[in-house]
């Protein structure tokens, strides 16, 4: 099995992106759809929870997308979750099932899910930010016994805009990992908990745990939830999360995805908030 | 490293030498009163003897619009564009051969980049040392890059009727070769190149209060200025400051087809930070909608994040952003306003102490 | 080469001077692989035939003006008619030189124009066409680039809407190592107007007059700043102001015509 980084090295050029297959499409709602993309046989993703693609279209563009399964379960082939904002995103979205898209990295930064080992773990996921957070999320139910308390919190504004479904009802039916999910317009049909993330941190004892959070979601989301995190008692170093950046290259190149000196395409786009507190561009 | 001489007259020569040896020649050449760099077909027209160029060479190791890798979208066959053709850049001047090592060592940082990669390794520097100031917006002494970097194929002096001339390469080595014109320099050359050289030193003054050293600590107590949305009130974010900077690489990335939409290419083109949509994300968040968070960027890079990220100063003091900005934000007001801040902050201290 | 769809592919024109629909009859004779890519049902400046009225156009591309009244009602079926509408140069995109007018009086242009017969000809401020209805994309100059139209058109083909460039003309300017006019002591828009013409003006000697329109958000203080310091004249810095962007400019600092 070749990974696909070191093929990716080995082209002539670091932005000429691998062949691969879409083999299939679920659509999740209405502008999110879930990929399952298959790499040529021999190749092996071998990315690590946090880790991104930059997925590309030939003749539209490219564009960087977490990898939202985990590497327990990406043998041979993996998942994106896409949400259809612009021209590459949109694109993907109308190719036929079978399509072949290309494929580089992965790159970036991961979570440093070993020093998770022994704690309580707690996964804070606003909208689109649950995909990069599915990853790390099955990884560490694969390993359940490595980690002490597993929860997780699940914000999105309506309850059609909830990601992953099936995943969401195989944890909550476990009985080793606490799932709270709350939305911000209900449906009539809505029974479960109703406001902004934030509102779901009252539901979780911290009293003398030794926790760590991991909270990925849009730009406004860290603003209302790191202050919350740090009142609970959650340690500086102790809090990670994923930044977005505009990235036209994932390998440091274009300058796009750059916040003060560092490029969050290569130092990101996992950060603890200890390593990006200071920055006045973290968080603009 | 030895010294050579060749006499002023030989250079004509040398140069038609080297087109005869299919190498491609770029220069300094005149244009509307002022000086690019571009193609040298006639040596007459390398004007070696400029003051500075417009815009820097970096666009010969990065194209402003460069073909990535081309395509065929419905069977994914892709080809690499990794051009180079053996030039040689005559007349580079020592700032610009820093920005060329700053470049250096960002592409091949981490993932290197086979198409700056290729053309580098073709690129021959043919630097020049600079006996005074190019411009009334150059700072390079206070930069330190008035004198050559270690990075030169061939370094030229101008002594009144010949070059002292130091070869620093193999590369060096190979474009003099089997030229006759040039001699080993006696001891009396040695000395004559000594006296030029402290004569030249004289003649740079500093332009900027705070010291190279103190830069990167003035700019990071600035991130809170005022003084960058004064910038950003005048500033037209026309990127111009951007384009002709030695040291900006910045890209973007686009794809083009044909017709057919099965035949195209994915190409890069040169970008710019002060431009609205560069930090733009999904859900249209801008991390610098305001122009003088994008001045402030641009700033920082030059005189603080570069140092950090690579050791090396984002702004080798060449004064091109001064000069061609219309509204006339240069870096030595800039960098100057932001000491006297700094400066008076640390005044306001004291007297609170 | 998979085969795609034609899609009906229709031009029209209103108050111009037709020079974009000729630059794409120009493109035609360079390209015309163009028409295996499309069908064009509909262009006067080729042909005479007219598609069924209950059928529909894939990607209408209006020129011209709207300078009268009766333009709206034709230009609202054309919409109506239309998956895609396609502002196709200056007039249609901003109002273009139609709208030099507009800052005079109307019966004054009028008489300048008509003379003694002003008041047989029907006319009204002129306006672009995204004033009248929704436009989905424009294709920006005076007259439109011809890479840029077949570029507009592969994006189309794709299914989605044109990404043409909206950054200043500086950047493709710098990028050609143009001398810039400010530098050779005269006055260029440039810093305002965005970019994709390649930046022809400059590059042969001419300082731009903005026809592909403004950059999204142009500091305009400042650069009537930089014009004048270069020496130009605030009555001919307005004047320049208002070859191609008199509507968007009344937009922007909230004069209504
Ligand atoms: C590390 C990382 C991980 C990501 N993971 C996911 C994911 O798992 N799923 C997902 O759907 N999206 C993800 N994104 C966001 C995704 O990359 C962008 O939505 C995508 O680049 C937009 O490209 P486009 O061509 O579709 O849109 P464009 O046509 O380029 O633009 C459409 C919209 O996006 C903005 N935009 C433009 N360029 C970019 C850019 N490079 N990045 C972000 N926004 C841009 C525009 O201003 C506009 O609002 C991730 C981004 C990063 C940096
Ligand atoms: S910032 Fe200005 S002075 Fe510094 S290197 Fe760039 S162009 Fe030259
Ligand atoms: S800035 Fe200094 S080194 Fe650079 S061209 Fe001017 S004088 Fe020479
Ligand atoms: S050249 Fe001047 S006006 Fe243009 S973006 Fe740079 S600082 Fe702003
Ligand atoms: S000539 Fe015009 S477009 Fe070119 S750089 Fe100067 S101001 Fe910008
Ligand atoms: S340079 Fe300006 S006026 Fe000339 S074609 Fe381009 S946008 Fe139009
Ligand atoms: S994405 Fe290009 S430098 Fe990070």
């Amino acid at each position: 099995m070749i990974t696909l980084l070191k093929e990716t090295l080995s082209r002539q050029s670091i932005y000429m992106p691998t062949p691969a297959r879409i083999a299939a499409m679920t659509p999740l709602t209405a502008s999110e759809t879930l990929f399952r993309v298959e790499l040529p046989s021999g190749f092996h993703l071998h990315h690590r929870p946090g880790q991104f693609v930059e997925l590309s279209v030939l003749g539209v563009g490219e564009a960087p997308i977490s990898i939202c399964s985990a590497p327990t379960r990406s043998n041979g082939s993996f998942e994106l979750c896409v949400r259809a904002v612009g021209k590459l995103t949109n694109a993907v979205h109308k190719l036929p099932p079978g399509a072949k898209v290309g494929i580089r990295g992965p790159f970036g930064r991961s979570f440093p899910v070993e020093r998770f080992y022994g704690r309580d773990i707690l996964f804070v996921a606003g909208g689109l930010g649950l995909a990069p957070l599915r990853s790390l999320i099955d990884e560490v139910m694969d390993h359940r016994g490595m980690f002490d308390r597993v929860i997780l919190l699940v914000g999105a504004r309506t309850p059609r805009d909830l990601l992953f479904p099936d995943d969401l009802a195989r944890w909550t039916a476990r009985d080793d990992i606490e799932v709270h999910i709350t939305v911000e317009r209900p449906t009539e049909e809505w029974v479960s908990n109703v406001g902004v993330i934030t509102t779901l941190f009252n539901k979780i004892d911290y009293q003398g745990r030794n926790m760590v959070a991991t909270v990925v979601g849009p730009p406004v989301m860290y603003k209302f939830v790191l202050p919350d995190l740090l009142a609970h008692g959650l340690a500086d170093s102790d809090i990670w999360m994923s930044f977005e950046r505009q990235m036209k290259c994932g390998v440091g190149k274009c300058g796009h995805c750059q916040m003060h000196h560092i490029y969050t395409c290569q130092s990101g786009p996992i950060f603890s908030y200890q390593e990006v507190k200071n920055l006045q561009e973290a968080f603009a | 490293m030895s010294l050579r001489i060749m006499p002023k007259s030989a250079l004509k020569a040398w140069i038609q030498r080297l087109q005869q040896r299919s190498f491609r020649i770029v220069g300094p050449k005149a244009l509307h009163g002022r000086y690019v760099f571009a193609d040298i077909t006639d040596p007459d027209e390398l004007a070696i003897d400029y003051p500075t160029t417009l815009s820097a060479p970096k666009q010969f190791l990065l194209p402003p619009r460069e073909v990535l890798f081309s395509f065929n979208a419905d069977t994914m066959d892709m080809t690499a564009h990794i051009e180079a053709e053996p030039t040689v850049l005559f007349g580079v001047h020592t700032c610009d051969m820093h920005a060329i090592q700053l470049l250096d060592t960002v592409q091949n940082n981490g993932f290197a980049d086979q198409h700056y990669r290729a053309r580098r390794d073709a690129l021959y520097l043919v630097s020049i040392e600079c006996l005074k100031p190019c411009s009334a917006q150059c700072f390079c002494k206070d930069m330190e890059t008035y004198s050559i970097t270690e990075t030169y194929d061939v370094h030229l002096a101008d002594m009144g009727d010949a070059y002292a001339v130091r070869v620093g390469s193999d590369k060096g080595e190979e474009l003099l070769a089997g030229f006759t014109n040039i001699w080993e320099g006696a001891d009396s050359d040695q000395q004559r190149l000594n006296e030029v050289m402290s004569q030249k030193w004289q003649n740079f003054e500093f332009r900027l209060d705070a010291t190279l050293s103190q830069l990167p600590e003035v700019l990071g107590a600035a991130m809170h200025s005022a003084h960058w949305d004064e910038l950003g009130d005048i500033c037209l974010a026309c990127g111009a400051c951007t384009q002709v900077c030695p040291t900006c690489y910045c890209f973007d990335v686009t794809d083009e087809v044909d017709l057919t939409l099965t035949h195209g290419v994915r190409l890069r083109a040169w970008d710019s930070c002060q431009i609205e949509k560069f930090a733009v994300v999904a859900g249209n968040h801008n991390f610098r909608s305001q122009l003088g968070r994008r001045q402030r960027h641009r700033f920082m890079r030059k005189g603080k994040y570069q140092y950090e990220a690579y050791g090396k100063m984002g702004c080798v003091g060449c004064g091109r952003c001064g000069t061609t900005c219309p509204v006339a934000i240069t870096c030595i007001k800039t960098f100057n306003h932001l000491t006297q801040e700094s400066a008076e902050r640390q005044a306001a201290v004291e007297v609170k102490a | 080469m998979t085969t795609r769809p034609r899609p009906k592919v229709a031009f029209f024109d209103f108050t111009s001077c037709e020079g974009c629909q000729l630059t794409v009859v120009d493109l035609l004779q360079d390209h015309p692989e163009l028409l295996d890519a499309v069908e064009i049902v509909e262009f006067r400046e080729a042909m005479s035939e007219k598609l069924p009225l209950d059928e529909r156009y894939t990607i209408a591309f209006v020129e011209g003006s709207c300078t009268r009244a009766s333009d709206e009602a034709r230009l609202k079926s054309i919409r109506e008619r239309a998956d895609f509408l396609i502002a196709l140069g200056a007039c249609a995109d901003l109002g273009g030189v139609n709208t030099i007018r507009n800052v005079m009086p109307l019966q004054e242009v009028r008489e300048y124009v008509y003379g003694d017969k002003a008041d047989w000809y029907e006319t009204y401020p002129a306006r672009p066409i995204k004033a009248v209805v929704k436009v989905d994309a424009a294709i920006p100059g005076c007259p439109i680039d011809r890479n840029e139209f077949a570029k507009a058109v592969t994006h189309l083909l794709q299914g989605r809407l044109p990404n043409l460039p909206d950054y200043p003309l500086c950047i493709e300017c710098k990028a050609l190592g143009t001398v810039c006019m400010y530098q050779r002591g005269q006055a260029c828009l440039g810093p305002v107007t965005r970019a994709g013409c390649g930046a022809i003006c400059p590059a042969v000697g001419y300082g731009c007059e903005g026809c592909r329109g403004f950059v999204p958000s142009p500091n305009l203080a400042s650069m009537r700043e930089v014009m004048r310091e270069a020496g130009v004249g605030d009555e001919e810095i307005e004047s320049r102001l208002r070859i191609f962007l008199t509507y968007q400019m009344m937009k922007l600092e909230g004069v209504t015509s």
